[in-house]
């Protein structure tokens, strides 16, 4: 108890430090002030509903019977290509190879552990390959249109980041004048698609990563009413997962194919940082201007990045209390030209 | 009641229900083609992926996006969650202030509630990706003070229940040619009175309280949604009475019944409309919200969707229309009059409580795109079926209410 406490305290800090670094405060008497006057707490636990989370073994267990599916269903679909491509093919091996591997997981979040990530504004260059290499490694449908990363392609001039005059359909990119602001779940700490849930099919890991049971969820789409990002995408059509291009990594609460009617989000790739590692698009950014870590390591990238450059979040007003936080990094990507509004 | 008692009136509203000339059974056949074409459509085309296991199909045939997830399901929902909820005024009506006329017909306030919660069930579980799980899971209410929407399930699934408990009741009672004992009155309106309000207050909670979708996030909305109730849903149930007069022989409703909810209809309205312009005001005087702004515009002026804005100043024109008529005196006292007024106002309201209170907040979406809605013949067959399964329940429901009547006021009363 004691240690989260103190871990909260420096999470504070460091949102102090990002909301003083954007320019904005709240409130004019000191937080942390405040904070040690008024305990928070929180709705449920006034009223006696504990969150609702799978136990490690039931989790484990679902995760069994899942990767029992999913081997059953690609077996089908092996044999499929096998005897279109022919046995010797080079598809047939590796759709066999693909299969073999799918190992569904079910790792539970490591204690004191807060995940959260940045983005450095004036290093991204709008190249769209974090959208990419995510739809990849988490087996998104190719044919319902989902991307989890969205690219915003904004104005540089005016204070804000102005959404009204973004573009996501660019063409080409980077331009001198613009600004490219990804944007996903922002892993609220907050989130009001949790609070909207009427089934609890959608929640927030001890670890902050906000997860959806695909199993569970009613596909009512409520929480995509709710979320103020744009973070929460539907399979409105039936799902079809292509064996040869199929991530076997899986986690039960992230990459595994999903069904018709459920709604999926970013997961921070849950089977991959759960094991120690940073997700897809920071490993494949090509300028590095993705950080990922644990908020409470203060040898954590992350720490070094936000305690370095403050940081700014989308949407504030919204209230929500995003783990995704942007900053202005040194220097920009394309370097500016002379006299061209460096910020 | 006792038991036996029950299930002798189910018996008589059954055999009541179902028996009528030939222009009611031409209507029972219309209406029942309709929604068995609907329910097919559904099964067998939207949700073909759940209920036939089917690679093809799926709410993909709708008009709805992520950046649109809601359409004209919940639209219409909304539209009937409100005339259920103002059903209650005649009850209110008769049994609180006691006018001998709304005591006659006020059990058609229940039948029409009745109806409009079973279009409004079945409109959520028309949009509802997975209907199976829901109706496993929604029922035990797992996130249940959080979520709007397990406190909505709680409330509608509850007023149904007691408009059904009142309905037979009243049956029950008055086709003995018995009077209602106030034993039963007194509780029965000091239960359904607040939950008649909190339904329609509960579905404006589910998208107010929402930072993400800013042309919703006004205190206004749920006073918005409860005054535009009033007048859409007793301007219906004038319609009722004024066909059911016509149709039924010797069945007479009192003209001090037309009078005073045509007052309440255009107090209603009045209201509403003030409203709307109350929240004009607010968005286009000096908004810091370009949001909202945008969204009204898109409401307003007719960008990205222009059917959207035809449908909101329809509701400006024909509810100022239907004030001004409701005002002059010798429109408001001939059947006829009585029977435009209502239909103006019915249609004013659809045109505000239904797509325009609920696209707009999707269109920009939460990232500033545009990405326009237009229902699909798929969503639009689905939901005339499913109105037509409400209306099918009406008629069935609301002939034997008359018959009871009539046994109960036998030309006592005109
Ligand atoms: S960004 Fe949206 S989906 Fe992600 S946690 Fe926040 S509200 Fe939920
Ligand atoms: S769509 Fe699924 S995850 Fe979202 S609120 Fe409905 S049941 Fe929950």
């Amino acid at each position: 108890m004691s240690g989260s406490r103190r871990v909260d305290e420096k999470r504070r800090n460091l949102l102090k430090a990002g909301v003083f670094a954007a320019g904005i405060s709240f409130i004019g008497v000191s937080r942390s002030t405040l904070m040690s006057m008024l305990k928070p707490v929180s709705l449920s636990e006034v009223l006696g509903v504990p969150p609702r989370r799978e136990t490690e073994e039931t989790l484990a267990r679902k995760a069994e019977w899942k990767e029992e599916r999913i081997k059953e269903w690609c077996s089908r679909k092996v044999e499929e290509i096998c005897r279109e491509y022919g046995e010797g093919s080079e598809e047939c091996a590796e759709a066999r190879r693909r299969c073999e591997a799918v190992k569904v997981k079910a790792t539970p979040a490591r204690q004191g552990v807060a995940f959260a990530m940045a983005l450095d504004v004036n290093k991204c260059i709008g190249c769209r390959r974090c959208a990419y290499a995510c739809v990849m490694e988490n087996n998104v449908a190719r044919n319902n249109g989902i991307e989890w990363i969205k690219v915003l392609e904004a104005p540089r001039e005016g204070e804000a980041i102005d959404f009204l005059h973004a573009k996501l359909d660019y063409t080409d990119a980077p331009k001198e004048d613009m600004v490219y602001v990804p944007v996903a779940c922002m892993h609220c700490e907050n989130p009001p698609c949790v609070m909207a849930c009427p089934v609890r099919a959608t929640w927030r890991e001890p670890d902050g990563i906000v997860v959806v049971d695909y199993e569970r969820c009613i596909g009512c789409r409520y929480c995509m009413t709710a979320c103020p990002y744009g973070a929460r995408h539907f399979n409105w059509g039936v799902p079809e997962p292509s064996v040869l291009e199929l991530n076997p990594n899986m986690h039960i609460l992230g990459n595994v194919p999903r069904q018709v009617h459920v709604v999926e989000k970013c997961t921070w790739c849950i089977h991959r940082t759960r094991d120690g590692g940073i997700p897809a698009c920071v490993e494949v950014c090509p300028v590095g201007a993705r950080v990922f870590g644990d908020l409470n390591d203060p040898e954590s990238p992350i720490r070094r990045v936000l305690e370095e450059y403050g940081a700014f979040v989308l949407k504030p007003e919204a209230g929500t209390r995003p783990r995704f936080f942007y900053f202005f990094g040194p220097a920009r990507t394309p370097a500016a030209k002379e006299g061209g509004g460096e910020k | 009641m006792s038991v036996g008692e029950v299930v002798e009136t189910v018996k008589y509203v059954v055999r009541e229900g179902l028996r009528g000339g030939r222009a009611y059974y031409g209507l029972l056949l219309g209406l029942l083609v309709m929604a068995v074409y609907g329910v097919y459509v559904w099964v067998g085309v939207q949700h073909a992926p759940i209920f036939l296991r089917s690679e093809q199909g799926g709410l993909v045939l709708t008009g709805m996006s992520d950046s649109v997830p809601w359409g004209l399901y919940i639209s219409f929902f909304v539209f009937w969650v409100g005339v259920a909820a103002a059903g209650i005024m005649f009850a209110l009506g008769a049994y609180v202030f006691n006018h001998p006329g709304f005591r006659k017909i006020a059990v058609l306030g229940e039948v029409q509630a009745v109806a409009a919660l079973i279009v409004v069930l079945l409109l959520i579980i028309a949009d509802m990706g997975r209907p199976l799980r829901a109706m496993v899971l929604m029922p035990l209410l797992p996130n249940f003070p959080r979520s709007m929407l397990g406190w909505d399930f709680v409330v509608i699934t509850g007023y149904l229940v007691i408009n059904l408990v009142g309905y037979l009741y009243t049956v029950g009672r008055y086709r003995e040619d018995r009077s209602l004992s106030a034993r039963f009155l007194v509780p029965f309106v000091i239960v359904a009175a607040p939950i008649a309000i909190g339904i329609h207050t509960v579905t404006a909670f589910i998208s107010q309280a929402l930072t993400a979708r800013p042309y919703w996030n006004t205190a206004l909305l749920a006073p918005r949604y409860v005054a535009t109730a009033f007048a859409s849903g007793p301007a219906l149930l004038l319609l009722v009475l004024l066909l059911a007069e016509r149709s039924v022989k010797g069945f007479r409703v009192d003209w001090d019944v037309y009078r005073k909810t045509i007052f309440v209809t255009t107090g209603a309205l009045i209201v509403g409309l003030y409203f709307t312009f109350s929240e004009v005001q607010e968005l286009l005087w000096y908004t810091t919200e370009p949001f909202k702004k945008a969204q009204l515009e898109v409401l307003l002026l007719g960008r990205a969707a222009a059917w959207l804005s035809l449908l909101f100043w329809l509701w400006i024109a024909l509810g100022v229309a239907a004030v001004i008529l409701a005002l002059i005196p010798s429109v408001r006292s001939t059947r006829g009059g009585v029977a435009f007024i209502a239909l103006l106002t019915v249609i004013a309201v659809i045109g505000e409580k239904t797509l325009t209170i609920v696209l707009p907040s999707y269109i920009p979406d939460s990232l500033g795109q545009i990405r326009p809605y237009t229902p699909t013949p798929v969503e639009i067959v689905v939901t005339i079926g499913i109105h037509a399964i409400g209306f099918l329940i009406y008629a069935i429901l609301a002939k034997p209410a008359i018959r009871a009547i009539m046994t109960h006021y036998k030309g006592a009363s005109h």
